[in-house]
């Protein structure tokens, strides 16, 4: 089966966008709107990668994935941190709390696709 | 339009809308961190996602929003109603952008570089200023600048771009961007760029993989969907109906538990689509703490607006018909109720005013209070504004109570802003308000205190698809009346203690010491009127604040209608708001009580009845009030003249009457109109104005000078016939003063006998018999058949007339009573009709009684028109045409087949 990635993002044209991406390059996805309702969809089926927003309602991206990390998933799925908050000192605070990867938005296919070869998740072509 | 836009369209309107109740709260409390973490994420969403869809120009107008709110978060700008002014501008810009967006499907080209600088400047800390001072210390690292996010290995070189020309940065087409291309055009019209955001967004490629279920627990779906569904459940709802129906007429047999379970299925079924219907009115209330906001500022007052029970919820359909309304509501208590700081600390309240909005469910009703508590309406004013708006006369005024007086402002054409501000005065008034209310059945309640404040009390339906209706028939035909406007029903009968009395022609119920003007529906909608049966019902109706009876042949039981709109073709009719299909098929109307009540001119005629205030039995029969104008001439004491007979009044210069061989004449429209003095002891005026009473008739006019018009008043004619003096036909009770009334016939003949010979000679060719045993009606009539250049001969009854053509008289036309003594009007109409000498004149009935098949009768006996004494205006009408035909010497087919 193909991977499964969990976006995470306030705005349902983001999520629509990101989930139309990886369905073409053949990903299956799952959606959640806020950090709480990703932590909720983890306890039941764990996704192979988690494509996360920083900035939401509830709960917001870097608690989610302090949360999710907390979980300790099996397998452990790999997290990328979208953002817009580019600082470094941004970038690192995600890094420390377990991201694998950050991304800028807007992002589009090809930047999607680079991230998801260096997770591992779609093979070099 | 592409999906993604579409739904980018609605995702954003619904951020704005938060945007502008969030940004209100904020800025009375702006020391909460969570409003402003929220505000500051909305926006931040908006731009995020202008930026994934390639929409550069909304995108930097987000951008600037934010970047001011970013500095507002990190306590780098003081937060200052000029600064929120703005913000609330750049979402103006952002709505206005989007609503383009919406007809065309691309972003309209152009910039908002005006507005952003703006902004700019003021997130810089400076005055808003034209230009903007370039904000230089915008640095590599700062949280604020290059979200414009562009992917991470060009990061550096576009950063580089930024620190020179920063500014432009948020206005960048962020999709692709090459690095080097974009950051020199100060204006980022990019008309291609915008053109291939669909292209760019359109990736999606149908993908055969499952997708989990998703983690949301709410989905959103097309309010056509649910229309539809809605549409559909209405159906079931009838053949539910149907089948019950046919069910109720059986034994017991084996459908009848399964129908039970289908009818509970299908009641729960329609509960749970009108739930799905709901909205909360919070929905309607959205705009308005920006609406108040702005209008605080623009007025320099204080305003706090209190919302609650925004979560409380009613159709959508009932939303969408109250938004208006109440937004225009608020508007009003906000710039005319609510003081200006200064007088409301002069009377000892708080600087800052309040309108508070309460909405709550109560038994099926949904209620919404809106309550200021500012000066409170101005009765004073209302009233002057009622008489200078012609609504009421200050005579009827004067016995009114307050909150009769208050009513005025539900009245068309009435506004009580003295002067039309910015903000009000937008066409729409209280009527508007009232309409819009009651149209979808609701009532709208008011309450004032002078210098407490005022408030509204709406009561609405829950929903209006489906209503409970009561079945009723009238000649053999059913209609429904929505129960929501019954309050009870009576059975009447001669027997009965309850009796259908008439006073004056008009039906009325006493009804626990009280008379219910009444209204026949058989009358009203101009069904045969059949035989007389006693047995009738009569349903209590309350419309607004009147109360009325429907008369009803039969009340059946009431069931649950399914409202479908009217047809085209009956939406001119005042009585129908729709119709529906019963449980046995049959296709029924539904009645408007609200156009009811109107047809027989009761609303009015209630408020006058108790402005009256002694019982008004006069005001309560509408049916036989007419109109008078009272004047005084060299005298003192009043005079009266009918209404409906004064064509002008005309207040003309002194100068301008000329004297001519004897005569006062005056040049009147292109015309000399010769002027007749009320009595030789009038004295022309030398200066000034000159007060004339104009009646016309064939395009002749002649003028009755009198010395002062006093009032128009509308009462009961109660003449007692006292006509000793040319000129009057008697006294009678006018608005509880004592009056003569006039008789314009003697005024037509001095000014038209001599002036207009040539032409009298010729129209008295034309020679009608008025037969009637009521002397008023004789000589109030008589004046209009003169006015009309018609000689006349009047009888008292059926003999006399009958005597006239013994002698060998002959008449262009025919007039006559119905109820006389010694030989009837019809009666007198069958020995004309059965005698060569007169059966060709055409025959006109004028009766009291104009319903209950005594038209059919009369038309019967021979009469080609039936006329109602009853109506003042239709009577004048009327005769006028009916003479008109007759003087051209028209048939009687003519006629019958003309009427």
């Amino acid at each position: 089966m193909s991977p499964l990635c969990l976006i995470v993002d306030d705005s349902r044209v983001i999520r629509r966008m990101a989930a139309d991406i990886l369905k073409g390059l053949g990903l299956r996805t799952a959606e959640a709107e806020h950090g709480g309702k990703a932590v909720e969809f983890c306890r039941t089926t764990v996704p192979d990668m988690v494509l996360l927003d920083w900035n939401m309602p509830e709960m917001d991206g870097i608690t989610c994935l302090r949360e999710l990390r907390a979980m300790n998933l099996e397998p452990r799925p790999v997290v990328v941190m979208c953002t817009t908050e580019n600082g470094m000192s941004k970038i690192r605070e995600a890094l420390e709390a377990g991201a694998d990867e950050y991304i800028m938005k807007p992002y589009d296919q090809s930047v999607l696709l680079d991230k998801l070869m260096q997770v591992g998740l779609v093979e070099q072509a | 339009m592409d999906d993604l836009l579409q739904e980018f369209l609605a995702e954003t309107a619904e951020s704005l809308a938060v945007l502008d109740v969030e940004l209100v709260r904020f800025e009375r409390e702006s020391s909460d961190a969570t409003i402003l973490s929220n505000i500051f994420r909305l926006m931040h969403t908006i731009k995020g996602t202008c930026g994934f869809l390639g929409l550069p120009r909304l995108g930097a107008v987000a951008h600037a929003g934010e970047n001011i709110l970013g500095k507002f978060r990190d306590g780098e700008l003081e937060v200052t109603p000029l600064a929120v002014t703005l913000i609330l501008k750049a979402i103006d810009q952002i709505r206005v952008l989007l609503a383009e967006m919406e007809t065309t499907g691309i972003e309209p080209a152009g910039s908002d570089a005006g507005l952003i600088d703006e902004i700019n400047a003021v997130a810089s800390g400076g005055a808003p200023a034209a230009a903007a001072a370039p904000a230089q210390e915008i640095s590599m690292d700062g949280p604020h600048f290059s979200d414009a996010g562009f992917p991470v290995a060009a990061e550096l070189l576009v950063e580089v771009a930024h620190a020179l020309k920063h500014e432009t940065a948020a206005a960048e087409p962020v999709f692709e961007a090459p690095v080097a291309e974009p950051v020199h055009a100060p204006e980022p019209v990019r008309a291609p760029e915008a053109a291939r955001a669909p292209e760019a967004a359109a990736t999606s490629r149908d993908s055969e993989a499952k997708e989990p279920n998703t983690a949301n627990s709410s989905i959103r779906v097309n309010v056509d969907v649910i229309e539809n569904l809605m549409t559909l459940i209405s159906e079931l709802v009838l053949t539910r109906n149907q089948l019950l129906q046919m069910q109720r007429g059986q034994k017991d047999n084996e459908f009848k538990v399964p129908l039970q379970r289908l009818s509970h299925i299908t009641s729960d079924l329609q509960d749970g689509v009108t739930r799905m219907r709901m909205q909360p009115i919070g929905n309607a209330w959205n705009k308005l703490p920006r609406i108040v906001r702005d209008l605080a500022v623009s007025t320099g007052k204080k305003i706090e607006l209190n919302m609650q029970g925004a979560e409380t919820e009613l159709d959508r359909q009932v939303l969408e018909m109250i938004k208006d309304p109440l937004t225009h509501m608020v508007r009003n208590s906000a710039d005319h109720g609510i003081e200006d700081g200064i007088q409301r600390l002069a009377a000892g309240k708080p600087e800052t005013g309040t309108i508070a909005l309460d909405a709550y469910h109560e038994s099926g009703h949904i209620f919404i209070r809106i309550a200021d508590d500012g000066k409170g309406l101005d009765l004073e004013r209302i009233r002057a504004k009622a008489i200078a708006n012609g609504l009421t006369t200050e005579a009827a005024i004067a016995g009114m109570s307050e909150q009769q007086i208050l009513q005025f402002i539900f009245r068309p054409g009435f506004s009580t802003a003295e002067k039309v501000t910015s903000v009000s005065g937008r066409g729409v008034g209280m009527d508007v308000v009232r309409t819009n209310i009651e149209r979808i059945g609701g009532t709208i309640e008011l309450s004032s205190v002078a210098g407490k404040g005022t408030t509204f009390l709406i009561k609405i339906p829950l929903t209006l698809a489906i209503v409970s209706a009561l079945i009723v028939e009238a000649n053999k035909q059913r209609f429904a009346i929505p129960q929501l406007n019954v309050v009870e029903l009576v059975g009447v009968s001669d027997r009965s203690e309850a009796r259908i009395e008439t006073i004056n022609t008009s039906p009325v119920l006493r009804l626990r010491d009280r008379l219910l003007p009444l209204v026949s529906l058989r009358g009203v909608l101009g069904l045969e009127q059949g035989t007389k049966n006693t047995d009738r019902f009569v349903i209590v109706a309350h419309v607004g604040a009147s109360t009325f009876g429907i008369i009803v042949d039969r009340v059946f039981d009431t069931e649950e209608i399914v409202v479908k709109p009217v047809a085209p073709l009956l939406r001119g009719t005042p009585f129908y708001v729709g119709n529906t299909i019963l449980g046995d098929g049959s296709v029924i109307m539904i009645l408007d009580p609200n156009g009811l009540s109107q047809a027989a001119g009761q609303i009015e005629g209630a408020d006058q009845a108790a402005a009256q205030g002694k019982g008004g039995r006069a005001g309560l029969l509408g049916g036989d009030q007419a109109s008078f104008l009272l004047f005084r001439t060299a005298g003192s004491e009043l005079k009266a003249i009918p209404l409906e007979l004064v064509a002008r009044i005309e207040g003309l210069e002194a100068a301008s009457i000329e004297h001519v061989g004897g005569r006062h004449v005056v040049q009147y429209r292109d015309h000399l109109m010769p002027l007749v003095p009320f009595d030789d002891s009038h004295q022309w005026k030398e200066t000034g104005q000159q007060e004339i009473l104009v009646f016309s008739d064939n395009g002749r006019s002649m003028g009755l000078a009198v010395d002062e018009v006093v009032d128009i008043v509308r009462d009961r004619m109660a003449i007692e016939l006292n006509s000793a003096r040319p000129g009057l036909l008697g006294s009678a009770i006018i608005a509880g003063k004592a009056v003569d009334i006039v008789d314009i016939g003697h005024f037509l003949t001095q000014a038209f006998n001599d002036w207009f010979e040539i032409t009298n000679q010729q129209s008295l060719a034309r020679h009608a018999l008025l037969v009637d045993d009521s002397p008023f009606f004789r000589n109030l009539v008589a004046p209009l058949l003169t006015s009309a250049n018609w000689k006349v001969t009047t009888a008292t009854d059926g003999v006399e007339a009958l005597k006239l053509r013994e002698a060998g008289h002959q008449f262009d036309v025919i007039i006559s009573d119905i109820e006389m003594p010694n030989l009837d009007g019809l009666e007198l109409a069958s020995a004309i009709r059965n005698d060569p000498r007169w059966n060709k004149v055409p025959l006109i009935a004028l009766s009291s009684h104009a319903e209950e098949g005594d038209i059919d009768a009369g038309r019967q006996a021979g009469f080609d028109e039936y006329l109602a004494k009853s109506d003042q205006t239709r009577l004048t009408e009327n005769l006028a045409r009916v003479l008109r035909m007759a003087g051209r010497g028209e048939t009687n087919d003519n006629m019958r087949r003309a009427s």
